[in-house]
């Protein structure tokens, strides 16, 4: 805080400064103000401000039901992540074995093929024939195939699996930071293990899994590839439907409007992010 | 003899193939303070750590009384570790941090209160209940890890280097206090600490250990008059070690003939010795005399190499005759003002100690 930042400084920040300034704050200003123009089939746009583009998307169900499974899927995929991805994290961060790096490397490692291919890998597990459906049928759990692509549990296994590194290491991070004693301080105090992590360990994670759960939110707002390719028509969310209407449908200012909802929610997770995050014991 | 509240029999941990510490036995007695001190890496917070049920030790007993605690999980041993860095919880307020033994042990909530604060007064920080540890100095901290430790009315008081993180005159002021709190509670205590000022100010005994070993054990003046090893006598102030033989046993002492030249009369280690043995001559600084005319019968000539002026000490560095370098150590008073470096002078050995001179 008031530490002086000199014309060093300034010049290691210029270029993602610059960086920013074209691709983020522009093309942000570009769709917000798109998102208040007059939709005009023969010019793209006309440059008339209209609320008409937010009054459809809030006032058509269909529009509505996008908005609230998008933020379904998102909450869930953040909450499943870290109920999931806390063990993970807790084991990484205290284990002494010397298998440690080689699990930090399994974790990082689905980051290091596409998206679209482990998306694809999804498919091929979920699918009719797949292998979770050959098993169910060969453990006599059901007599025909249950329907797993094409709905939002789909979407919801894969995101899980496809955003756990980015839930893992923010919660890796915060378990590690911690100082062992005050653990070990609990225990002397009379607190067995239970206590010792709700009393202790958990509070004291809060920043990983207050940051784990905006990145994964997030992005899983923002999504993509993966409800197109794994829900298709029946797991609309706003990604896909900004996609739509940009390319096929090319109604630019009602796609603006989609996309201004949805970086306003994100916005708003990653300013609660930021409030929680000042709260002591960040 | 005061009974023991603790003892330690054969305890012994290893990490890896390094030995950690041990086997170490000793007791800690009902309302004394013990102090481990030793070099870093010589086992004392080791040990600690096995006390409090932190570390389970490979191999020995550790008894409570008549009760066997030496696989009893920390959370049920009552006893008040204090660490080094404090280790308060930095998400709880103070009167939660020092509440927290209470809670777990599900008091009522106005005893819990009050408990709380009293504690806080007998610590000397009335009235920062609502604040967060970071919101606290140094020397606070460490008194809210102290109240914290001792609210739970611990069996045995456990200290980490309490005073290591503290600045100097903080440091000598919590040796204090410190030494106050636990008399006025009579609270057996296990205090580790490298630092021998800290060691001899605030113990009823002192441990010594190197490399996992127990040296000795002895009260303070004990260990500073009569060190059992070559170690405990360097480690434990300045020591001139002088290489000699013994002439003759009698009495339960010796005379020994020393290499700086004249034969002293030294007291006998446990072990004894016998005439003929290969010894050191041990004489701690301020029992070197030193005299600018010859004294009599037993003086040495030497010569003042260095002086060294610190106020109310004078320190000098002496070479004999033979070439053997000695320190002394006087009051800066008018006679030793007196002698500068270069000056010849005679010196003297005063109550000698003989230690083994071993490998």
């Amino acid at each position: 805080m008031g530490e002086r930042i000199g014309g060093f400084g300034r010049a290691l920040f210029a270029p993602i400064t610059v960086l920013y300034l074209l691709f983020l704050l522009a093309p942000i200003s570009f769709f917000l103000l798109m998102s208040v123009f007059r939709y005009s089939p023969m010019e793209l746009y006309e440059p008339a401000l209209t609320g008409e583009n937010f009054a459809r998307l809030l006032g058509e169900d269909y529009y509505r039901a996008i908005i609230f499974r998008t933020l379904k899927i998102a909450g869930l995929t953040a909450l499943f992540s870290l109920l999931l991805g806390y063990p993970l994290a807790y084991f990484l961060a205290r284990t002494r074995s010397i298998w440690r790096g080689v699990l930090m490397f399994l974790v990082i490692a689905p980051l290091m093929t596409g998206v679209i291919v482990r998306t694809y890998g999804w498919i091929v597990l979920l699918g009719a024939q797949g292998t979770v459906n050959t098993t169910l049928i060969w453990l006599g759990l059901v007599d025909r195939p249950v329907k797993i692509l094409e709905t939002e549990l789909a979407v919801l296994i894969a995101l899980v699996h496809i955003l756990m590194p980015y839930m893992v290491f923010p919660l890796f991070s915060s378990l590690t930071g911690q100082d062992p004693n005050v653990e070990k301080a609990a225990a002397t105090l009379g607190a067995g293990r239970w206590r010792t992590f709700f009393e202790v360990t958990l509070p004291l994670s809060r920043s990983g899994i207050l940051m784990g759960s905006a990145l994964v939110f997030t992005l899983t707002a923002g999504a993509v590839v993966t409800p197109a390719l794994l829900g298709g028509q029946n797991v609309q969310m706003l990604g896909q439907t900004i996609y739509d209407l940009v390319l096929s449908t090319l109604n630019w200012p009602f796609a603006s409007a989609v996309a201004s909802i949805l970086v306003l929610c994100q916005f708003s997770i990653i300013f609660l992010y930021f409030r929680g995050g000042r709260r002591r014991a960040g | 003899m005061p009974s023991a509240a603790l003892e330690l029999r054969g305890v012994l941990k290893r990490y890896g193939s390094a030995l950690g510490v041990g086997p170490v036995d000793f007791d800690v007695r009902e309302g004394e303070l013990l102090t481990l001190l030793g070099p870093s890496g010589c086992g004392k917070t080791t040990t600690l750590h096995i006390i409090a049920g932190l570390l389970s030790p490979d191999a020995g007993t550790l008894r409570f009384g008549e009760r066997d605690i030496t696989r009893l999980d920390p959370q049920h041993r009552d006893m008040g570790l204090v660490f080094q860095n404090y280790a308060l919880f930095p998400h709880k307020s103070v009167f939660d941090n020092v509440a927290f033994g209470l809670r777990m042990r599900r008091l009522p909530k106005d005893e819990i209160r009050d408990r709380v604060g009293r504690m806080l007064e007998v610590v000397g920080l009335p009235g920062v209940e609502a604040r967060f540890p970071d919101q606290l100095s140094g020397g606070q901290r460490q008194r809210v890890a102290l109240a914290r430790a001792l609210v739970i009315e611990p069996t045995l008081l456990l200290l980490d280097e309490p005073l290591s993180n503290l600045d100097a005159v903080l440091r000598k002021r919590m040796r204090h206090d410190l030494r106050e709190i636990q008399q006025r509670l009579g609270i057996a205590t296990v205090f580790v600490t490298h630092d021998q000022d800290e060691a001899f100010e605030m113990s009823d005994r002192v441990i010594l250990m190197n490399r996992g070993q127990i040296e000795q054990v002895a009260t303070p003046e004990e260990l500073y008059d009569s060190p059992a090893t070559r170690f405990a006598a360097e480690f434990i102030g300045e020591a001139n070690l002088i290489e000699g033989v013994v002439a003759d046993v009698a009495d339960g002492a010796a005379v020994v003939d020393a290499a700086v030249g004249g034969r002293y009369p030294a007291r006998l280690p446990d072990g004894g010795a016998r005439s003929g043995d290969q010894v050191y001559l041990m004489v701690r600084p301020e029992r070197v005399d030193i005299a600018t005319a010859p004294p009599g019968n037993g003086a040495v000539p030497a010569t003042v190499t260095k002086r060294v002026f610190s106020g109310d000490l004078l320190a000098f560095t002496l070479r004999t005759e033979n070439g053997h370098e000695l320190v002394a150590s006087k009051p800066s008073v008018a006679g030793y003002r007196a002698i500068g470096p270069d000056a010849a002078v005679w010196v003297d050995l005063q109550d000698c100690r003989v230690l083994p001179r071993e490998s």
